[in-house]
């Protein structure tokens, strides 16, 4: 999974605003909180066990653990 | 990693979440279960007490006999109670057992209301005990209730007015005023109720989430482990 480029968030907020998915093309797809919750459980769990998902809070990345944690 | 792989790992935790989901719900419905059946001794009770209270003798010429009410407390009491009692011991979690629970919990109601000579503060408890019900997070229990109150009030409005209303002339459809509040309360709670099992789901399938991120991260581990020795073996 990637590393985020800033140091992630302190814990004060909760949850995730966005998440950039990569696309084997090489691009990245990026979806709302709501739009990524609104897929199907088995594709959710897909793309969390294939890595390389980057989550933001506000244009702050996050790591994948604190972004669900406090989701 | 094999497509086929995350595909059968990501199916199990799939699987897994949904069970969790059943085991929320039914832990949900074990407990109510065994709140209801504590409600039902204390309304038993309380119903005695109150008979107790309010009419306990009768007279009949000059000897003193205990009133019909105190007998309807103890009896048509224990008789309500017992099913929901055993059934909540007995079969907690079962669809069954909430549905008796609502139904006899609106004939304590009835039972109340008809101790207290229809007075109009004791319907309050209709709307407490939908409230309660609503700790199910299950909407068509609250819709047995719904029948079983408008369908007592109909029928004993018609044969003993007295009984529910307090009076002995109520217009005959008076019931269907009762029967409108309390439809006007299920209205909302039954909302509560979808959305109490929308956060039990929310909550099963976050937690396959951290399942599937600690399964992803487990499985790029291994790999590197794997890679390691073989990369050292060959001097990179």
């Amino acid at each position: 999974m990637a590393t985020p480029s800033t140091p992630p968030g302190d814990g004060s907020q909760k949850g995730f605003d966005r998440i950039a998915i990569p696309t084997p093309d090489g691009q990245t797809r990026s979806l709302t909180k709501t739009e990524f919750e609104n897929l199907p459980l088995s594709e959710r769990v897909k793309l969390l066990m294939g890595g390389g998902l980057q989550f933001f809070r506000g244009d702050k990345p996050i790591t994948a653990r604190e972004a669900l944690r406090g989701a | 990693m094999p497509a086929r792989d995350i595909e059968a790992a990501a199916a199990a935790i799939v699987e897994r979440s949904q069970e969790r989901f059943r085991t929320y719900r039914q832990e949900v419905f074990k407990d109510t279960d065994r709140l209801f059946a504590y409600l039902m001794m204390g309304q038993w009770l309380f119903g005695i007490a109150l008979a107790l209270t309010l009419s306990p003798y009768a007279w009949e010429g000059k000897v003193k006999t205990t009133h019909a009410h105190v007998w309807a407390a103890a009896v048509l009491g224990g008789l309500l109670s017992s099913l929901p009692i055993a059934l909540a011991f007995l079969r907690p979690g079962w669809v069954v057992t909430r549905h008796v629970i609502a139904f006899a919990q609106m004939l304590w109601s009835a039972l109340l209301i008809h101790l207290t000579g229809g007075r109009i503060e004791t319907h309050f408890h209709v709307f407490g005990s939908l409230g309660f019900l609503t700790a199910y997070r299950d909407w068509p229990v609250l819709i047995t209730a719904t029948l079983v109150v408008a369908a007592e009030h109909l029928i004993r409005g018609l044969l003993w007015p007295e009984s529910v209303y307090g009076i002995t002339n109520p217009e005959w459809w008076r019931f269907l005023e009762h029967a409108f509040w309390v439809a006007f309360a299920n209205s909302f709670l039954a909302v509560i109720c979808v959305r109490g099992v929308k956060d039990l789901r929310i909550m099963a399938e976050r937690s396959a989430e951290l399942e599937a991120l600690s399964e992803g991260e487990w499985r790029k581990s291994s790999v590197l482990d794997r890679a390691e020795p073989v990369a050292v073996a060959a001097g990179v």
